[in-house]
Order: C-alpha cells, then structure tokens, then sequence
C-alpha cells in the first residue's frame, strides 16, 4: 500500500538530516528521546508499512544495540563506580550510562534515516533532482545503482543454481567458500560489464552526452512554498546549532 | 537514403570481419541481414548504425552515405569519428540483449521511452505528447506505467523500440530482435515493426535464420564468411539454396541427415530412469512478479533411449517441472527419482554426474578462462582428475565442432558457439539424462543440425532426454513423444 | 548529422574541478587531525558528540565535494560501470552473508570499478555506494569517506601494475585495509561507540580489557579486521579481472592504457583463435 505523499522527497531528506544534525548538536538524552517518541514513533506509525519499518529497524540497529551494552558495559575501563567485578570485565555504572545514551542516539539516527529511507519514492526524487538542476552524471548513478540492485541479486541467484546444476557444492571451509563465491561472481561481473558496454553505447546514442539541462518525463512535485521552506530549516538550524554550541560549550 | 559500402573491415589486426559487401536502405523498406554464426551479420547492422569501433582499433575501408552526407574511411587515423547522438537521430539501433538497452534509472515505461528527448533538453509537455504518440503507434499505451524490469519479452522488445524510435529516425536497425521469443511475442514484435515501416520508416533486421513474418516485399542480404552470397527478394531467398551456407530457414525441421526415425530406435528398453509420481508444486505468493503457474498432479516416466519434449504456452510449467528433474526445485508433494535415486535434501549440485541441464540463458554458467577449462569443469567437479577431465572436455568439444577454440575466452566467441560450450560442458560430464530448456532459441542451422544429432545419439548409446521447447519442427523430427502442458497439468501426449 | 571531431581533444566538461577536489580532500584530512589530535580528552568526559557532528559532517561533506569534483570528469564509458559497482557492493555483501563468509566483502564493486576505470572513478563509486547503502542501512552512510579512500587507492595500485599479479594485489589490500581502517576508526567510535558485529566487538573487549583507550582499541581492531577483509577483496577482484574476456576489458581507456592486467593488453581473439587451432 502506497503511503499518500505530502512532501517532496528532497524536503523529506532535508528534514530527517538535520533533525540528526540537531540530535548531535544538542547531545541530551532527553532530547534525543523526545525525538525519538514524538517524532519517528509517529512517523512510523502513519506511514502506512509500519511493520515493514519496524522489522528493518529492529533488525538493523537491534544488533548494534546488544553489542555496544556488552561492549561499555562490561568493558570500561574509565569507570569508577563498580558494579560487579568478574576479573577481566567489570561492570560500571558509567559504562552502562554511556552504553544507554549512545543507544539512544544510535536509535534517533537509525530510525529517523530509515523511516524517510523506506518511505522515499526514488522516481521522485529523481525527477526533483533533475528538475532543480542536478548533476545529470549523479542522477545517473543514483537512479541505475538503486534500479541494478534487485537485477543484480537476482541475476546472482539465477547463476548460483546454474552453478549448482553444474555440480558445485558450497562446503564448509573458507577456501570452498570463497571457490563458490568465484565461480557465481564472475559470470555475475562478465554478463554485467556486457551490459554496461551495450548501455554506454546506447547513453551516447540517446543524447545523454548533451549540454544542455536535461528534463524530467514526471512532473515537478516540487513547490515554490517547499524550497522556500527548505531555506528557511537549514538557516534556522544552523542559527540554532551555532547558538547552542555557544552557550553550552563554556559550561 | 542511407547506404553502406565496405571493402573491407576488421576488429583490431584480426581478419577481415567484412570484404566487399554493400547495403542500400530506402525509405519504408524492410531488408532482413541474415547469415551463420559468424557470418559477420551483427558487424554490419553495427556499421550502419554507426558503430565503427574506430578508437578501439577497427580498420574501415569504404563508405557510409546518410542522406546527402557521404563519409569516407580509407584506415588512416585521421578517418571521420560518428556522432552516436547526431547519428541516432536519423539511425536508431536495437542492440542484442535487453539489459543493456535499459538505463535502469526508469521507474516506467514511460520514462524509459523519454529518456533520450529528456537527455536532449526536450521540455516536459512535449516530452510527454511524443511519448504518448510513440507508444499508441506500438501499441503499448497500457503499459506506460509499468516497471520495465518486470515485462514480458516481447513487451520488453517493443519498449525498447520505441525508445529507439521516439526521435523519428528514418531508419531502424535491429540485431536479432527475435532471439529468445516466443511465437506469439515474434508475432507482436513483427507487427510494431511492420507499423512503423509502413509510416516510411526503412526497417533492418538481423537473423540467423529466414524469417516467416517479415512482410513479402522484404529484401534479404545474405552472408557467408563476410562475404554477400545473396541480394535479393525474400521469396527468391527461400529458393535459392542458401542451406549450403548454413542458412535456413524459421520452423524449418533441422538437418536431417544425422537424425534416425525415433520409431525405429529401442524405445521403453530397460528400467525407468526419471520417474515422477503425482508431483505438484506451487511458487510462493511473490508481490508484483508475473504470475508463474506450479505443477499439479503430475505423472511422468522417461525409459533409456527416450526423447521426450514438453511443449505448451509461456508460463505453463515446462521449466517449473524440468528444474524438479536434477534438484533445483523440490516437489511440494509427491515423488521424485532419477536413475534409482529419490530426490529429497540432497545439495542441488550433487545430482551434476546423472542429471546435465542446459539453461536457457547460457551466459549464467560460462564462467572459465578459456574453453577448455570452461568445458572440463564439470567433470572436475563430478571426481575427474585433471588430465581426465581436459581428455573428457576436448572430446567434448570435437563432438560440437569447437575442437579449435579450446584456448579462446568463452565470451570471445559468439551466441551459438557459447551455446555449444555449454552442451559441451553437460557433454563431458557425461550425464545419462540430459535436461534442456529450449536448446534451440537463437541457433542458426547448422547449429540445429549439431544438436538435433547430438540429442540422437544419446539416446542410442542409452541415455534419455528431456527437453522444454517451442520449436514444433524440431521436437517433431527429434523426440519420441511430446507432452503438452497447461496451467501446470500435462493435458495431451504424443508425436 | 556526423561530426569529424577529433577524440584527442579533452573536452572542457571533463576535466576535473580541482577546487572541489582539493576542498572535499582538505575537509577530509582536516576532519581526522581534528578527530584523533584533539579529540581524546572529550571522550573520556563525555560522549563526543561535537566529535559525532565533526565526523559526520567532516567526512560526509567532504566525500560530497570529492564525488562533485570528480563527475564531471568522467567518461561515460567509466560512468556505466559505476551503477554497476556499487549495485555489487551491495548485492555480493548479502550473498557473502548467505553463503556463511564471516567477512564483509563490501567494496568488490568500488574495487572492481577503481581497476578498470581508474582511481577517480574509484573514489566516487566508494563514496556514493555508501550513500546510497545509507538508504538501507544507516548505519554505512558516515563511512562514505572511508570507502572513497579504498576506491582511490585500489586505482592507484591498478595504474602501478599491482593488479597484474595476485600477490601483489595482496600486498595492495594489506595496506589499503590498514589504512581503510586507521581513517574508519573514528567515526565507529565517535558516532557508534564502536558497536559493530559480534566478532569485532570481541576483538575490541580484547584490547579494552588490557586498558586501551576506546579510540586506540577500535584502531587496532580496525587494522586487524579491515586488512584481513581488503586482502581478500582484493585477489577476489584481481582474479575476476584475470577471468574478463577482452572484449570487455577493452572498453575502458584506463585499463587498456595503463595496462593494468599486464600483457594481456595486446593480442586479439582472433589471434588466440588461430593458436588454439595449431596447438
């Protein structure tokens, strides 16, 4: 289920990287919280796949979460206050502060980028890039990278049983691995540069060479309003920041 | 309007890939280039559509004249370099193999169609009507807002057409536009190109074989060996004994010579090799991917000596059911067994010493540095020693007729000599039950010939088949039986 | 209709924008004085989240600059393989992960694309595939300077012939990998706390039991780890590009001029033909 769009794309960008700017800036835990309660939890919730968002996030950040409690909070050796003492490791109060402040950070950043990440419509903001005038070059790259990705694995799966057909067997040793590895990346690597030779022609042949500004087959969702919007963030979150990193840095 | 006339041309100090051929295309005429494997056909539709290759070290000798432009070459570095994107506005090409052809930046059709108007700065309202009027001239209105990633062949060939064409060239030049479709697709792609030539556009075509839907006025170029050995009327080329040339023609049943009447060879001899026993199997529920029908209840036994063909539409299950036959599906219920063996949990790759399957798109399985290595693979894999394997995979290669290219990169060579590397290769592995999905796409005569006579051969010496094909005359002249599928049931046996 | 233009002629549009260049280089150099020199006190009070704000913003705009200095001077020949590069980063690193490799094996597509189209086209691949792997996992997007670095240098050890060899490719992952790690230490530190998989949280305990600092202990796992990681990558791309056919590989003026896989550069398929068949 398509979620209704009410921004541009590049005003959601915008938005959700300055809201981590602001997430460094002001490095509270009660802010980042804050930040992480009214704003991605919301944000998740209407966005129409909030299952699908919030599996990717669990399993992106959950990981680094457990990891870095196990990390600071058994080893910190600039902790004062023990505790628990099991020889080696010690568990410390400042360890543990310093593993829940980072998480929470940690979470902001994660979830803020991966709610506007999976909500992002590339066709958009590919149109918006072009119709504000981007880098035709970078257009490219961005808008074929995002549209190889699911060919390629797919191709890598196709080659893998073709593989399989002809008799490899992964094993469990490193050098069977990386042997299997070889053996599906390379007929993956040839058919593609095959492919990119054919399309370097066909870019020449279809002008893509030109200079001239290129223009977009979608129409500009882009507003006067939302660039004037945009302006107005960027300016006030660095006001803010530049003000805040002023009066608490002398603390 | 524009015409070509090559003395000579050659790839970077290798033998001449083109002597003395010339080519005039004028407006709303349709000329099919067709020639063997190696006949040079690719390099010329190249040539006209610009592709000289000159920087990377192609020799021309002659001249291509475009409208009232003529361009000398005479192999000095001082020859004139083509523009592709003036060229193409005047010349539009369609290059093999579609993954190439896509920017794979476009969301849809649409875009995609636009692409090279948006390059070139043509404005959004405009951009949009000459889209639109390319796509109702091809047909393919209703499939503007589709993900071109995700068409069928046929659909896919047209949407690159109209990409090609959505500038109005005068002419269009296609390299093998028909290589791995269907009939029906054939068909549909046919007539878009039959649009447009009857709007005065000149249309070029690249084949193998003699083409059974081009229209009657169309004009064929033979070639054999870089060299024209035909220049005339379609009609005039069917009759005109180009078969010495290794030039036949579309449903045309393969070289006879080497296949026997199947009736007469021992037939149901010997205990059952493949044996499947109400076997069904369903795809998991996959969002936006084009619905692909399981099996359902099926029966099948295959005895040594056996040709079996499975034929049916697009979609009917032959792939699904050939891919239970070595692992690479397992049956949601019912039994599977081949040579004795049950299939169960076994690794996939286990099954490579009985069961050789050839897929449809080779290029996934060529992996090696030469030839040879490539071919001797298999049987490395299966438990052959080195010097075993490299025995096995150059008598391999002598039985496809590739004994001289051992030593050449599998990519070096052309479509339907990669095709034979890979039968070579299930070849040396030495397999009694050969497995493939539509052998024949793509090939040219004599290639048919090589495997039509393979596939016998195997089944004297014992071993059995099993092929998924649209190719009627070739099933026809070299299976035992044939079984149509629908909807994932076999719904009709026979010849 | 047809031009005789003369392809010698460098067009102004591809020439590359030293300013940026040299800004987006300055910025990145600048960002990680800053970070190591002056940074560890902040840490061991607090948080560093000046420092989270200086990394990010440090590296990530100065890949930005580095990416926009280097477009503009890329062929299209180098810029279609870019796609293609960074599309493998990120596929062959789920496909490492499901045939059960214990490394990451992430920049095969940077390394790949530096060996055939150079270091410029290097450094942009490594910096927009992490962007673009941002979009997936956020958690790469702060790394966007790291990878440029290994796309450059792995161009470098192409254009003096290391790749030619499998060992010396070796030999040019060991030190692109301990270099990769030295520059990606910090912004694991300062913007993670270091947290990453189980397997180099564990080597990173190891150092921090033995009472190193958190920025010193993620240094030397990243030495460890990284180097081990671009060795791998590295003979997996030299033998992937060992294995291309000519055809291919003559498409890109870098390989071809500099020769980067040795003598392979000259002969043609057909003259290889006309061997096998006297042989």
């Amino acid at each position: 289920m398509p979620r209704r769009r009410i921004y541009n794309p590049v005003t959601e960008l915008l938005t959700a990287a300055l809201l981590v700017v602001l997430v460094l800036v002001v490095n509270r835990w009660e802010f980042s919280l804050a930040v992480l309660v009214l704003g991605v939890l919301p944000a998740v919730l209407l966005s129409g796949r909030a299952r699908r968002i919030g599996l990717a996030l669990a399993l992106v950040t959950g990981p680094l979460l457990i990891s870095s409690l196990l990390l600071h909070g058994l080893f910190f050796p600039e902790g004062e206050r023990i505790l628990l003492d099991l020889g080696i490791a010690r568990v410390s109060v400042e360890g543990l502060v310093f593993a829940a402040v980072l998480g929470v950070r940690t979470s902001v950043f994660a979830g803020v980028l991966l709610t506007t990440a999976m909500t992002l419509d590339i066709a958009e903001l590919l149109a918006t890039m072009t119709h504000r005038g981007w880098n035709r070059k970078l257009v490219f790259v961005v808008g074929s990278s995002v549209g190889l990705i699911p060919h390629v694995a797919l191709r890598g799966q196709q080659i893998t049983r073709a593989q399989q057909a002809r008799g490899l067997v992964v094993g469990r040793g490193p050098v069977s691995r990386l042997r299997g590895l070889l053996a599906v990346t390379t007929p993956l690597v040839i058919g593609l540069l095959v492919d990119a030779s054919e399309r370097n022609h066909m870019l020449e042949s279809r002008g893509f060479s030109a200079a001239v500004a290129r223009t977009s087959y979608l129409p500009d969702s882009d507003t006067a309003g939302q660039r004037v919007f945009r302006r107005l963030l960027l300016l006030g979150v660095g006001l803010s920041c530049a003000v805040w990193l002023i009066v608490s840095v002398p603390r | 309007m524009i015409s070509l006339e090559v003395g000579s041309f050659a790839h970077d100090g290798a033998a001449p890939a083109l002597t003395d051929v010339s080519l005039s295309v004028q407006p709303g005429e349709h000329v099919v280039v067709t020639g063997a494997s190696g006949s040079g056909k690719t390099t010329l539709v190249r040539l006209l559509a610009g592709l000289t290759g000159l920087d990377a070290g192609a020799t021309l000798l002659g001249s291509i004249t475009l409208g009232d432009q003529r361009l000398r070459f005479d192999g000095s570095p001082q020859d004139p370099r083509i523009d592709a994107a003036r060229w193409s506005a005047q010349v539009a090409y369609v290059a093999q193999g579609a993954w190439g052809q896509l920017s794979m930046m476009s969301s849809t059709v649409g875009e995609e169609v636009a692409f090279g108007l948006a390059n070139r700065g043509v404005p959004g309202a405009q951009l949009r009507s000459r889209v639109e009027e390319v796509a109702a001239v091809l047909g393919l209105t209703p499939l503007l807002h589709r993900d071109p990633r995700r068409l069928s062949g046929g659909q896919l060939q047209r949407t690159l057409i109209a990409a090609a064409v959505v500038q109005r060239p005068r002419v269009l030049v296609l390299d093998e536009p028909f290589q791995g479709l269907d009939d029906d697709a054939v068909r549909e792609v046919a007539a878009a190109l039959e649009v447009l030539r009857g709007e005065g556009t000149g249309v070029v075509v690249s084949a193998p074989l003699l083409p059974l839907d081009a229209p009657r006025s169309a004009r064929v170029l033979a070639l054999a060996g870089g060299r024209p050995v035909f220049d005339g009327p379609l009609v005039d080329a069917r009759s005109a004994g180009l078969g010495r040339y290794g030039i036949g023609t579309v449903g045309e049943p393969p070289g006879a010579a080497a296949v026997e009447d199947p009736t007469s060879a021992g037939t149901g001899a010997g205990p059952v090799l493949v044996e499947l026993r109400n076997v069904s199997f369903s795809y998991p529920d996959e969002r936006g991917a084009r619905p692909v029908s399981g099996l359902r209840g099926v029966d099948l036994e295959v005895r040594p000596g056996e040709i079996v063909a499975l034929r049916g539409p697009n979609g009917s299950g032959k792939s699904t059911l050939l891919q239970h036959l070595d692992g690479l599906l397992r049956a949601g219920g019912g039994s599977v067994t081949v040579d004795g063996t049950l299939i169960g949990r076994q690794p996939t790759g286990s099954f490579a010493g009985t069961v050789g399957y050839l897929f449809q798109d080779t290029d996934q399985q060529l992996f090696e540095r030469t030839v040879l290595r490539e071919v001797a693979y298999g049987p490395r894999v299966t438990g052959a020693r080195r010097a075993e394997a490299e025995r096995r995979a150059a008598a391999a290669l002598a039985e496809v007729g590739l004994r001289a290219v051992g030593e050449v990169h599998p990519y070096e060579l052309g479509f339907v000599q990669r095709r034979l590397v890979a039968l070579a290769s299930l070849i040396a592995t030495g397999p009694r039950l050969w497995v493939l999905d539509e052998p024949t796409a793509g090939l040219d005569a004599p290639a048919r010939g090589t495997m039509a006579a393979l596939l016998a051969a195997h089944a004297r010496a014992g071993g059995a088949v099993v092929l998924a094909t649209h190719d009627a005359a070739f099933a026809e002249v070299v299976a035992h039986r044939s079984l149509w599928l629908d909807d994932g049931r076999i719904v009709r046996e026979g010849r | 209709m047809s031009s005789s233009s003369a392809p010698a002629a460098e067009p102004a549009a591809l020439r590359p924008r030293r300013l940026l260049l040299a800004a987006g280089g300055t910025l990145i150099v600048l960002t990680y004085v800053l970070l190591v020199v002056l940074q560890p006190t902040e840490l061991a009070g607090g948080l560093g989240s000046v420092a989270a704000l200086v990394s990010l913003v440090g590296f990530l705009g100065g890949g930005a600059l580095l990416v926009a200095g280097v477009l503009p001077m890329l062929s299209t020949s180098s810029l279609v393989v870019m796609p293609l590069g960074i599309a493998l980063n990120i596929a062959i690193g789920q496909l490492a992960g499901s045939l059960g490799l214990q490394i990451y094996l992430d920049a095969i597509g940077t390394v790949l694309v530096a060996v055939l189209a150079g270091p410029a086209a290097g450094a942009a691949t490594g910096a927009i595939s992490n962007a673009i792997w941002g979009l997936f996992n956020p958690f790469a997007l702060p790394f966007a300077a790291g990878a440029a670095l290994i796309g450059l240098l792995a161009g470098l050890a192409a254009k003096h012939g290391l790749f030619r060899r499998v060992s010396t490719a070796a030999g040019a992952g060991l030190v692109t990998g301990a270099i990769g790690g030295l520059v990606a230490a910090p912004v694991a530190v300062f913007m993670f706390g270091a947290a990453g998989t189980p397997g180099t949280n564990a080597i990173i305990a190891v150092f921090r039991s033995m009472g190193d600092k958190l920025l010193v202990a993620a240094t030397k796992q990243g030495l460890l780890s990284d180097s081990l990681d671009k060795i791998v990558v590295f003979v997996l791309v030299a033998l992937i590009v060992h294995a291309l056919p000519q055809r291919a590989v003559r498409q890109f003026p870098f390989a071809r001029t500099q020769r980067v896989l040795g003598g392979r550069g000259g002969r043609s398929a057909a003259a290889r033909g006309n061997d096998a068949g006297t042989a």
